[in-house]
C-alpha cells in the first residue's frame, strides 16, 4: 500500500500558458451512459499509466465509475445501471481552469486539453466545485487529477471492456463500448440516436435492429 | 448433391435468427457445409465457425456434434439427411 | 514481490500484521495457494482432527496477485478452511468487489482464528483494524447486514465492501456459506459455519492505498493483447451475453443437466430449456467482481409480465440465474418457470447457503417422497407440518429452505450438512437404507449435472480435494470431444478426448488441476482460460502477467509443477486426515444406474471408473492401492517437509 505522487501525461514540451489563445479541444471523451458494466478496467488503467511508479489505486484515476440508481434514462428506464464521470473538456479555458488562484493550468500543445502543473497547484480545491460535471478529483494524498487524454492517447477509452477501434471494422462487437474519443460529431452520428426501446425485444434488441451494433449484448 | 439440415442453439441462434436450416452441399464435407452456413449468415457466424489462424473449425468456445452426440471435424463426411447442432461449448457454473 | 498477512485471534482480541515474504510466492504463487499453505502451518501446531466449529478451525481469506492488475480476467478471492459439512479441506472462490477492495487496504490475507466471546464483525480500513460489535446484525441476512454496514461505514476512504454470513451461519449449518456484497457468493464447503462458529458476523473493507506492479508496461502491454485477443474471439460474445446460462441449451441437446435428483438428465417445460431467459428478464449488464473484460453477469428485475409465476416476485431484483443456479432449481427440483429459478438464486444468495446442496439435499427427500418410501407422517415428522413435497412446488422449496437456515425442525438438522451425511442419519432414523436416492461424490454433494457419461467429471467428483467437484479439474477436454486440446496436452494423442475410452481421463484430471491450481493462485476468474484453453493457458499465457505483476518470472514447466505442487498440498492436508482410496468415490446412483435418456443412454460411472482412477494416482505418482503420496511424488514438487509430516502420521504411502 502506497501514495505517491503523480505524473501527467503530455506530448509536447512547449507548453502554452492558461493565457494563451488555444482552439478548443476538439477530440475528447464521450460516455455512454448507463451501459456501463463497473469492471473498473479503465480506473485501473488510468490510475497505473499516470503512476510514476506503477502503482495501480482507483483513488487515484481522472475518471470514476459510479452507480446511478437514481438517473433513469430512455435506456434504462429502470435506472439500474452505471455512468462514467469523465471530464467533458469544455471550451478553452475550461471552467476548472477559471478558477484556479495559482494559474496552475497549462495546455497540452497536441491535444489542447487543460492539464494541472502539479508543482504550481497548491491544492485549494477550487476547481473541484468548478467543474461543471464533477470530474476534478482529490487523490488521497490531495493532489487534484483532472483527465489530461494520456497526450492523445487515452488508456481508458482502449481498456474499456468494449473496443472503440472495432467500430470501424464492420461493426464486429457485441457490447457497446462505453467511452469513445473522438469529435463531437462523429460521436453524435455514431452513438446519439439510441432507439426507443420496444416492450417486445428489448433495447438491445431494438439498437440490433436499427443497426447500431451488430448483435444484441 | 445432399441436403444436410443444421440446429443452431444459444449464440448460432442469434447470429442466424433461426433454430435450423438446410442446405444443399455438393462436396460432402462438415468444411463445406460450415462454408455454406457462413456464406449465408455473414461475417459473425464465420467468426464463430471458423478459426482465422486455421481456417479450420472453430473449436473455442463451440461445440458441433452429430445425431450420435459426437464432435465433427472438419474432414468428416456427412450423409443425406444429416442433422449437425451448433452449440456453445461452456461448462460449470 | 511481498505481501501482508493479518492474523486475527478473535479469542484474545489479538490482531497482528505479518509480512508474506517473496519467498512464499516463489512457492505457492499466491493466493490459493498462499491460503493452503498457511492453513497447513496452522494445522501442524493444532489438531488437524478438530471439531471444524471448534475455536481451533482456521478461516484463511486470500486474494492472489493478478486480480485488480488491470490483467482484465476476473478477480476471485478464496476463503480456506476445514469444512465442517464435509470434514476434510474445504475451499470456496467468489467474486464481488470485496477481494478488489481488499487489495487497496494494508492486507491481502487474513487468518482468522480462535472464537470471539460476542458477535462481531472485522473493519479493515487501509492499515487501521478493529473488531467491531455487531450484535446489531446478528439475526440479519446477506443482504441487510451489506445494507447496514454500507450505511454505517459511510464512503471515506473508499465505498465499503463486505463479506458476510447470513442466520444460515450464524446457525453453524454446514453448508452455510459466505457472501460477498450480499451478491457474489462462497458457497462451497461450509464457509459461512466457520464464520458463524467463530461469531464472526462479516468483514468490512475499505482502502484507498495503492497496488505496485513489478513491470507495469510489461503489464499493460499484456493487458492490450489479451483484450484484443479476448475480442477476436466471437465465442466470447455469446458468453458475454449469456455467461453460463449458454450451457442449458447444449446440456439439453446432449443430455447433461440434472433433472429430478437425476433421475433423468433434461429438462422438462418448454421455456425452460433455452436460455431466452436472456431475452426477458435480462435488464443490464454489471460484472460480478472489478477488472474483467468479458462482464458475463447481468441483473434482473420482474415486472411481473414474464410468467404467471413471475406475478409472485414483482419488483425483485437480483443477478441474473448462472448455470448451477438453473441447474440447482430448473434441473434437480424441476423448477419450470425462469422467476422461480431466478428467486431461488436470490433467495439461497440472500441466506447464503451452497445452492449445489441444498437442492441434492431437497431433491434426495423429493424422491423419497415421489418413490412412496416415506410417507405424509414421516413429512410431518420431518418439518412440524404437512407439505407436499411435490417436484417444482416452490414454497415446499422455499420452506425446505428455512427449515435448513433456522434449524427449527427435524429435517434442517438432519440436512445442514448437505444431501451425504442427510442421507446417512435420515436411513440410520428410519433404519431403512435410503443411500441409492442420494446423489454425492467424496462425501459432497453433486454438482447438479449429469456425470455418467463422462469419465473425467466422474473422476473429479470423486478426487476432488474439497468433495465432488467439477472445479477443481474440470472435464474441458472430454466433455467438449476436444481432440485438438489432446493434441496439445498429450503429445498429439487424441484419446482424451473420446467419451468410449478410459485412456487419459484421469491424466486429464491430474493436469487440468494443475492448471486450476494456478488460475485460482493468480486469483482469476476460471472462465476467460475456459472459453480459449489453448490461448489462454494458465502456465504460459497468464504466467506472463505473473511475472509483470509479481516479478516473478517462471518458464510454464515450472509454473505446472507449482500447480502440482498447490495440489499435493490439499492432497496432503485430506490425507492426515485418514482419507484413502476408499474415500475417492462416488454415489451408488451414478456408479450403478444407467442413463436412461440424452444422447449418451445405458452410460455407468462404474465402466470406467477404476481405470480412470488409477490412471490419475499413476500421473499423480501416488500410491494406487492406498491412494496416498509417496514421499518421491512429493519431493517431486519440492515438498520434502511435507513428506516428513506425512511419514510421521502415517500418512505416506509405504
Amino acid at each position: 500500500m502506497s501514495f505517491v505522487p503523480q505524473k501527467e501525461l503530455v506530448t509536447g514540451v512547449e507548453r502554452h500558458p492558461l493565457d494563451a489563445d488555444v482552439p478548443n479541444v476538439i477530440e475528447k471523451l464521450f460516455a455512454l451512459k448507463n451501459q456501463c458494466t463497473e469492471c473498473n478496467v479503465c480506473e485501473v488503467a488510468c490510475s497505473l499509466v499516470h503512476s510514476p511508479d506503477g502503482t495501480v489505486n482507483p483513488q487515484y484515476a481522472r475518471l470514476k465509475i459510479d452507480h446511478a440508481p437514481d438517473k433513469a434514462s430512455r435506456v434504462n428506464p429502470d435506472g439500474l445501471g452505471f455512468i462514467a464521470e469523465i471530464c467533458h473538456h469544455c471550451g478553452n479555458p475550461p471552467p476548472c481552469a477559471e478558477v484556479c488562484p495559482t494559474e496552475a493550468f497549462y495546455y497540452d500543445p497536441k491535444t489542447k486539453a487543460a492539464v494541472i502543473e502539479q508543482d504550481n497547484c497548491i491544492q485549494c480545491m477550487e476547481c473541484v466545485p468548478g467543474c461543471p460535471f464533477d470530474a476534478v478529483f482529490i487523490a488521497p494524498s490531495g493532489e487534484l487529477l483532472k483527465c489530461d487524454l494520456c497526450g492523445g492517447d487515452p488508456v481508458c477509452v482502449k481498456a474499456c471492456a468494449a473496443r472503440p477501434e472495432m467500430l470501424n471494422q464492420g461493426k464486429q462487437y457485441v457490447r457497446l463500448p462505453v467511452l469513445f474519443y473522438s469529435e463531437q460529431a462523429e460521436f453524435n452520428k455514431e452513438h446519439k440516436q439510441v432507439p426507443e426501446k420496444t416492450d417486445e425485444v428489448g433495447m438491445m434488441q431494438a439498437m440490433l435492429e436499427a443497426g447500431t451494433i451488430s448483435s444484441p449484448a | 448433391m445432399i441436403t444436410v439440415h443444421a440446429k443452431f442453439h444459444s449464440h448460432f441462434k442469434e447470429l442466424a435468427a433461426t433454430g435450423e436450416d438446410s442446405f444443399v452441399i455438393e462436396i460432402t464435407t462438415v468444411s463445406e457445409f460450415a462454408k455454406c452456413i457462413c456464406d449465408k449468415y455473414g461475417s459473425r457466424m464465420r467468426a464463430m465457425l471458423i478459426d482465422p489462424k486455421t481456417n479450420e473449425l472453430n473449436e473455442r468456445g463451440t461445440m458441433f456434434v452429430n445425431e450420435k452426440g459426437m464432435r465433427v471435424s472438419a474432414e468428416d463426411i456427412l450423409e443425406d439427411g444429416e442433422t449437425i447442432t451448433f452449440l456453445v461449448g461452456i461448462a460449470g457454473g | 514481490m511481498e505481501s501482508r498477512l493479518l492474523r486475527v485471534d478473535l479469542t484474545t482480541g489479538e490482531l497482528k500484521s505479518e509480512v508474506i515474504p517473496h519467498s512464499i510466492f516463489e512457492r505457492w504463487i499466491g493466493g490459493s495457494g498462499i491460503n493452503n499453505w498457511i492453513m497447513w502451518e496452522h494445522f501442524l501446531t493444532h489438531d488437524i482432527n478438530c471439531d471444524p466449529r471448534g475455536p481451533d478451525n482456521i478461516f484463511v481469506f486470500g486474494v492472489g496477485p493478478l486480480a485488480g492488475t488491470g490483467a482484465g480476467s476476473g478477480i476471485k478471492g478464496r476463503i480456506t478452511f476445514k469444512s465442517p459439512c464435509y470434514n476434510m479441506f474445504g475451499d470456496s472462490a467468489g467474486g464481488g468487489k470485496f477481494p478488489y477492495m481488499l487489495r487497496f487496504t494494508a492486507f491481502e490475507y487474513i487468518a482468522i482464528t480462535g472464537k470471539s466471546p460476542k458477535p462481531v464483525y472485522l473493519r479493515i480500513c487501509n492499515n487501521e483494524v478493529s473488531l467491531e460489535d455487531a450484535s446489531h446484525l446478528w439475526g440479519k441476512d446477506t443482504l441487510q447486514t451489506h445494507t447496514m454496514l454500507r450505511e454505517e461505514l459511510g464512503t471515506y476512504p473508499s465505498k465499503v465492501h463486505t463479506l458476510s454470513i447470513s442466520q444460515a451461519g450464524e446457525n453453524q449449518v454446514g453448508i452455510a456459506s459466505v457472501v460477498s456484497d450480499a451478491l457474489r457468493i462462497h458457497a462451497r464447503c461450509g464457509g459461512g459455519a466457520v464464520m458463524g462458529s467463530k461469531n464472526l458476523k462479516a468483514i468490512a473493507v475499505q482502502g484507498n492505498g495503492g497496488l505496485p506492479i513489478a513491470m507495469p508496461d510489461e503489464m499493460l502491454a499484456w493487458s492490450d493483447d489479451f483484450r484484443q485477443k479476448i475480442d477476436s474471439n466471437e465465442a466470447v460474445y455469446g458468453f458475454k451475453r449469456r455467461g453460463t446460462l449458454g450451457a442449458v441449451e447444449m446440456y439439453q441437446h446432449i443430455g447433461s443437466h440434472f433433472w429430478r435428483n437425476n433421475q433423468g438428465n433434461m429438462f422438462r417445460g418448454g421455456e425452460i430449456t433455452s436460455d431466452n431467459w436472456v431475452n426477458k428478464y435480462h435488464k443490464y449488464s454489471e460484472v460480478c467482481s472489478s477488472d474483467c473484460f468479458i462482464a458475463c453477469d447481468a441483473k434482473y428485475k420482474i415486472d411481473g409480465t414474464e410468467s404467471e409465476a413471475a406475478k409472485k416476485y414483482i419488483g425483485e431484483s437480483f443477478r441474473r440465474p448462472e448455470y448451477l443456479t438453473t441447474g440447482s432449481a430448473a434441473g434437480a427440483l424441476d423448477v419450470r418457470d425462469w422467476a422461480e429459478v431466478a428467486h431461488w438464486g436470490k433467495i439461497t444468495n440472500d441466506y447464503g447457503i451452497d445452492n449445489q446442496d441444498l437442492s441434492c439435499a431437497i431433491s434426495f427427500l423429493m424422491e423419497l417422497k415421489q418413490r412412496k418410501l416415506i410417507t405424509d407422517q414421516d413429512v410431518v415428522e420431518l418439518f412440524g407440518r404437512e407439505q407436499s413435497l411435490e417436484w417444482g412446488n416452490m414454497d415446499d422449496i422455499e420452506a425446505c429452505l428455512h427449515s435448513i437456515v433456522f434449524q427449527k425442525d427435524l429435517f434442517g438438522k438432519l440436512f445442514g450438512d448437505g444431501p451425504y451425511l442427510g442421507a446417512i442419519r435420515y436411513s440410520e432414523l428410519k433404519g431403512q437404507n435410503f443411500m441409492k436416492y442420494a446423489t454425492y461424490g467424496k462425501g459432497g454433494a453433486s454438482f447438479t449435472e449429469e456425470m455418467r457419461p463422462f469419465p473425467t467429471w466422474m473422476n473429479n467428483m470423486a478426487v476432488a480435494s474439497r468433495g465432488a467437484d467439477h472445479l477443481k479439474g474440470i472435464g474441458l477436454i472430454e466433455k467438449f470431444q476436444r481432440k485438438d486440446l489432446s493434441k496439445i496436452y498429450f503429445d498429439g494423442r487424441t484419446e482424451a478426448a473420446d467419451l468410449t475410452v478410459p485412456t487419459l481421463k484421469g491424466a486429464s484430471t491430474a493436469l487440468i488441476e494443475n492448471q486450476v491450481a494456478l488460475l485460482n493462485s493468480y486469483g482469476v476468474c476460471l472462465f476467460h482460460w475456459m472459453l480459449d484453453p489453448a490461448g489462454y493457458t494458465p502456465q504460459d499465457y497468464y504466467g506472463k502477467a505473473y511475472a509483470a505483476a509479481t516479478g516473478i518470472d517462471r518458464t510454464p514447466d515450472e509454473l505446472m509443477l507449482d500447480g502440482a505442487r498447490i495440489c499435493n498440498l490439499e492432497k496432503a492436508f485430506n490425507s492426515r486426515i485418514g482419507m484413502r482410496r476408499e474415500h475417492d468415490t462416488v454415489c451408488e446412483r451414478w456408479m450403478w444406474e444407467p442413463t436412461e435418456e440424452g444422447m449418451y443412454p445405458g452410460s455407468v460411472a462404474a465402466d470406467m471408473f477404476n481405470p480412470v482412477l488409477d490412471e490419475y494416482y499413476e500421473w499423480r505418482g501416488w500410491d494406487k492401492e492406498s491412494g496416498l503420496q509417496t514421499r518421491k511424488s512429493l519431493e517431486a514438487c519440492g515438498l520434502d517437509d511435507v513428506a516428513e509430516v506425512l511419514a510421521q502420521e502415517g500418512s505416506l504411502a509405504k
